[in-house]
């Protein structure tokens, strides 16, 4: 092992290194001491990720320290990060103990990493199994919670059934091509070496199992009940880190194939098309109002597979600049929820009635992120859809780009009835009250922070996303 | 880098937003919240009355661009060709005081108006104005649109935390319709910058280096229908209009003002402004549609005024029709008739907002605005009673009041267009007479009803009135000052020589 190869793999050995010490405190000092130890390891793998290395070698394992991969390393360690600190005080508040819980988060993490740094298609498929694997535990976490539970299983069989699609997909491009490595599987297919009908059935397969991870329609079915049911920090991980996890490798799959193919194309036309349609559809009818999140979120990713569509360069520079986006937009979405959520949670919309007055701090940021999800300047959502607006055109998609603007009008409305409840109703009964936590504080400034800096400021950011695109 | 040396742009936009702050840090202490509101109202009045005297006169490190005055011009998104571009021409400045006087008043009739969330009411006035002021100001169509965007939220959060009747469902409908209309402007902002930069190789939101674009006609038509839409439903024209009588109505009183005032005209202003230059030749062929939706405004909201009970649906119904004399002149597109449009959106600001101001302190007093509840105020309440008279003539267009003047321009511009329509339009005047005379004869005149125990005017009250009614006379009598600060813009953009008389 050279130093090249220690630099590549240093993130991956600090979160490794930091699951294992939560889970052995937990052993001696048992307590609350995980969420520190996990902010430490998460932070210390984006703060490594963040230096140039100095030399660059040939990725040993199928690990690749590039600037892509490593763009990716800081987004999901920052958001493992704030996940931490948004959980700790909504866990103490429900009863949710043990280390099990901040060692899945780090382990999930694992996974986003190991996906993001992937050459090959093995450790592509084992890192986007690695971090579903860690949601399924966290997802069914909450034994409190009847919900909790169910969402667990109805994740796992739907995960299960997807996680067979991916691999029997990377097999048949096996099959057809006779390579792991993803950049040269993808030239074969393109070049039309090898088997390439069951290349391309293997590539169908793939995307089918993608498309579950991103849950875009008609592979969404899980999204609603899991958003519902599991513990709302863990849903503000699932809706960020576990969605950008898929569009980073839906991006490396679709880069490594070059210019836009007709094969590709139309398929990713279709799903984005049913998702923008159908989640923003569905989501008008919602009273839970992590249901009406969970719809929502697959109406986002119906706009990001829009970019991805073009199979252009600005195509794929918008993806990436709204998974950061959005990211920071469910992390406040999600994180204010938690945040509001006392021993019983907060489900309905109803409830959330005149909060905007009565808990103003996460009243604001509820209302922040749905300004933002519903992408109205000046919040970084606007950007966002301007940047994939742009790249839509720009790559000739008029008529796609049309019907995705008409969905936007009907998502303003489903997304200022929140606005609306929090500040124009009236509350039921005693006045709510209670501030946020000093985590919970800090995880929410930092995300608000990025919605409205990259709102008005996104110059520098895209450049970095240039630049890692190559 | 062109950077003329006037900040004074982007300090009309910024000082309300930046007063947000302190606003918000001092809401425990309301008295405070208003009295800084007020202040910064006041500072943003001065700056325009500056920008307004001193404007044409005005020495400049670089040239402007031909017709304008000011510019202030630095990149700001370089990857998409994004600039932060102001500038400040004839009818930019003209609709600046307009904004900054309307929000004067609107921060002075909320004083006793307003009891709950008094902070968070004027953060959001403040908002308004900046995000208005913006709206003028942008000569990059990604920042226009990014302020006329930015001026929603608050008139949102307006209408439906202080609004009344049905304000939530009022609110929600009018953003709803407002954003339909904008994303697809959006999309068509979008493509004229990717044709633009298509041809060029130089991809740019400026508006200056957008306007020589060639465009082919089947997709400039297009690209025109959705700025149309837009600016059409904000205006609003006929039939996209539906939003208006519920959010005019259910509105607190400030909000009414400036929706009336205020949003109507970025509307129009975007018509002028960006719709037309940008596409002339669709514009050209598209015009008669305009017109005629612009002529069934006008006679059908006259009509519909008619029958109406409350007086803040009447006064919605008869604005509506007004906006329609306003697009009429937009899209005669002669110099006359465009210096009378804008000499008109900013008499109707002044009438209909001055209106909208009695009605709200009438409905402040007895807590409604339908007809039926009042009577035989002129012997109760007089000098109000003056001011409804006065401000009610005004909108009816009576000679020597300032609509008049306006009125009067834009039909004869509209004339050597378009005779028969001008007839039409002309027609349509008759109708607001009638219901608006009918409105004063039984608000003011008939016996009293039941016995109300108003109270008249206070001092506050007075100087907004007749603040309002001096200008209603003075610019009735002397548009001149007006007329030449539009004279050279209007000339630019419509590409004519000047036809004043």
């Amino acid at each position: 092992m050279t130093m090249a190869d220690v630099w590549a793999f240093m993130p991956l050995l600090i979160i490794a290194f930091g699951i294992l010490s939560v889970l052995l405190m937990g052993a001696f000092v048992p307590g609350r001491s995980g969420t520190v130890a996990g902010m430490v390891a998460s932070l210390g793998s984006a703060f490594w990720a963040l230096q140039e290395p100095p030399q660059t070698a040939a990725p040993p394992l199928g690990i690749a320290f590039t600037p892509f991969s490593r763009f990716f390393i800081v987004l999901f360690s920052l958001t493992a990060a704030i996940v931490l600190l948004l959980s700790h005080d909504y866990n103490k508040r429900r009863g949710i103990g043990g280390e099990e819980y901040p060692a899945a988060i780090l382990f999930a993490t694992f996974g986003m990493v190991v996906l993001a740094t992937a050459t090959n298609f093995l450790n592509l498929f084992l890192g986007l199994e690695g971090l579903t694997f860690a949601f399924y535990i966290l997802t069914a976490i909450d034994r409190n919670c009847s919900g909790s539970g169910e969402a667990g299983l109805k994740y796992l069989l739907q995960g299960a059934a997807s996680a067979a699609f991916v691999a029997f997909g990377i097999a048949l491009l096996y099959a057809g091509v006779g390579t792991l490595e993803i950049q040269a599987a993808m030239n074969a297919v393109m070049a039309g070496g090898g088997n390439v009908p069951i290349a391309w059935g293997g590539w169908g397969f793939l995307l089918i199992g993608l498309a579950f991870k991103v849950s875009l329609v008609p592979a969404h079915l899980w999204t609603p009940d899991v958003y519902q049911g599991a513990p709302t920090p863990v849903v503000a991980f699932l809706s960020t880190g576990s969605k950008a996890a898929g569009l980073v490798a839906l991006v490396l799959l679709l880069t490594a194939l070059g210019s836009g193919s007709e094969m590709t194309r139309m398929p990713l036309w279709w799903l984005s098309l049913l998702s923008m349609v159908l989640g923003n559809l569905a989501a008008l009818r919602q009273r839970n109002l992590n249901r009406m999140l969970a719809y929502s979120s697959i109406a986002q990713m119906g706009y990001v597979t829009l970019a991805l569509v073009t199979g252009t360069r600005e195509g794929f520079s918008a993806v990436i600049l709204y998974a950061v986006i959005y990211t920071a937009m469910n992390l406040t979405a999600f994180g204010a929820i938690a945040s509001l959520s006392g021993e019983k949670r907060m489900d309905e919309i109803n409830e959330y009635r005149g909060l905007g007055f009565s808990r103003p701090f996460q009243g604001g940021m509820l209302a922040l992120a749905m300004f933002s999800l519903a992408g109205i300047p000046p919040t970084a959502g606007f950007m966002g859809k301007f940047a994939i607006f742009a790249a839509a055109l720009g790559g000739g998609e008029t008529v796609l780009a049309v019907l995705g603007i008409v969905t936007a009008v009907v998502s303003v409305y489903y997304y200022l009835r929140i606005v609306a409840t929090l500040y124009m109703q009236a509350p039921e009964g005693e006045e709510a009250s209670g501030g946020a936590s000093f985590p919970e504080v800090a995880a929410l400034c930092a995300a608000a922070f990025v919605i409205l800096l990259l709102g008005v400021y996104p110059g520098p950011l895209m450049d970095v996303i240039d630049a890692i695109l190559g | 880098m062109v950077n003329d040396n006037y900040q004074i742009l982007t300090i009309l936009i910024f000082l309300p937003l930046a007063a947000i702050v302190p606003v918000m840090l001092l809401r425990g202490r309301e008295g405070l919240c208003k009295w800084l509101a007020c202040s910064v109202s006041s500072i943003e009045l001065a700056l325009a009355g500056w920008l307004f005297c001193l404007a044409p006169v005005l020495p400049s490190a670089s040239v402007p661009p031909p017709g304008y005055f000011i510019r202030q011009d630095f990149p700001w998104i370089e990857r998409f060709g994004i600039r932060y571009s102001l500038g400040a021409d004839g009818i930019s400045v003209l609709l600046v005081l307009l904004t900054a006087f309307i929000m004067c008043i609107a921060v002075l009739i909320s004083r006793k108006a307003v009891t709950k969330h008094v902070a968070a009411y004027h953060a959001l006035l403040l908002a308004i104005t900046g995000g208005v002021m913006g709206v003028f100001l942008s000569l990059d169509l990604f920042l226009f649109y990014l302020f006329w965007e930015v001026m929603l939220i608050p008139m949102l959060l307006l209408i439906g935390i202080w609004g009344r009747g049905k304000p939530v469902y009022s609110a929600l409908k009018f953003f709803v319709y407002t954003m339909a209309g904008s994303l697809l402007m959006l999309l068509a902002i979008i493509g004229v910058y990717l044709i633009h930069g298509n041809q060029t190789g130089h991809y740019t939101f400026s508006l200056l280096e957008l306007l020589g674009t060639t465009i082919d006609q089947s997709a400039a038509l297009w690209l025109f229908g959705a700025f149309l839409l837009a600016f059409a439903i904000k205006v609003p024209l006929f039939p996209l209009h539906t939003w208006m009588p519920d959010a005019y109505a259910d509105a607190p009183p400030a909000g009414s003002l400036i929706l009336a005032a205020l949003l109507a005209k970025t509307g129009a202003y975007g018509l002028i402004r960006f719709a037309y230059p940008l596409f002339p030749t669709a514009a050209a062929l598209l015009s008669p549609v305009i017109f005629a939706l612009a002529a069934a405004g006008i006679l059908y909201g006259s009509w519909v005024a008619y029958a109406q009970h409350d007086m803040k649906r009447l006064v919605a119904y008869s604005s509506f029709g007004h906006m329609g004399f306003i697009v009429l002149g937009i899209a005669a597109w002669t110099p006359l008739s465009l210096s009378g449009s804008v000499l008109q959106m900013v008499n109707h600001g002044i009438t209909t907002g001055g209106l909208f101001v009695l009605l709200g302190m009438l409905e402040e007093r007895a807590d409604t605005t339908a007809i039926d509840a009042f009577g035989g105020l002129w012997g109760s309440i007089p000098n109000f009673s003056a001011f409804f008279l006065l401000f009610a003539l005004a909108s009816a267009g009576l000679p020597g009041l300032n609509n008049f003047v306006g009125e009067f321009l834009l039909l004869a511009g509209v004339f050597r267009v378009s005779p028969w329509m001008a007839v039409l339009a002309f027609a349509g005047i008759v109708p607001v007479l009638i219901y608006l005379l009918r409105m004063v004869q039984k608000v003011i005149f008939t016996q009293a009803r039941t016995p109300l125990g108003l109270r008249d005017v206070s001092l506050r009250e007075g100087l907004v009135l007749s603040a309002c009614a001096i200008l209603i006379v003075a610019l009735g009598v002397y548009p001149v000052p007006l007329l030449d600060l539009v004279r050279a813009p209007v000339q630019l953009i419509s590409g004519g020589p000047g036809g004043l008389p």
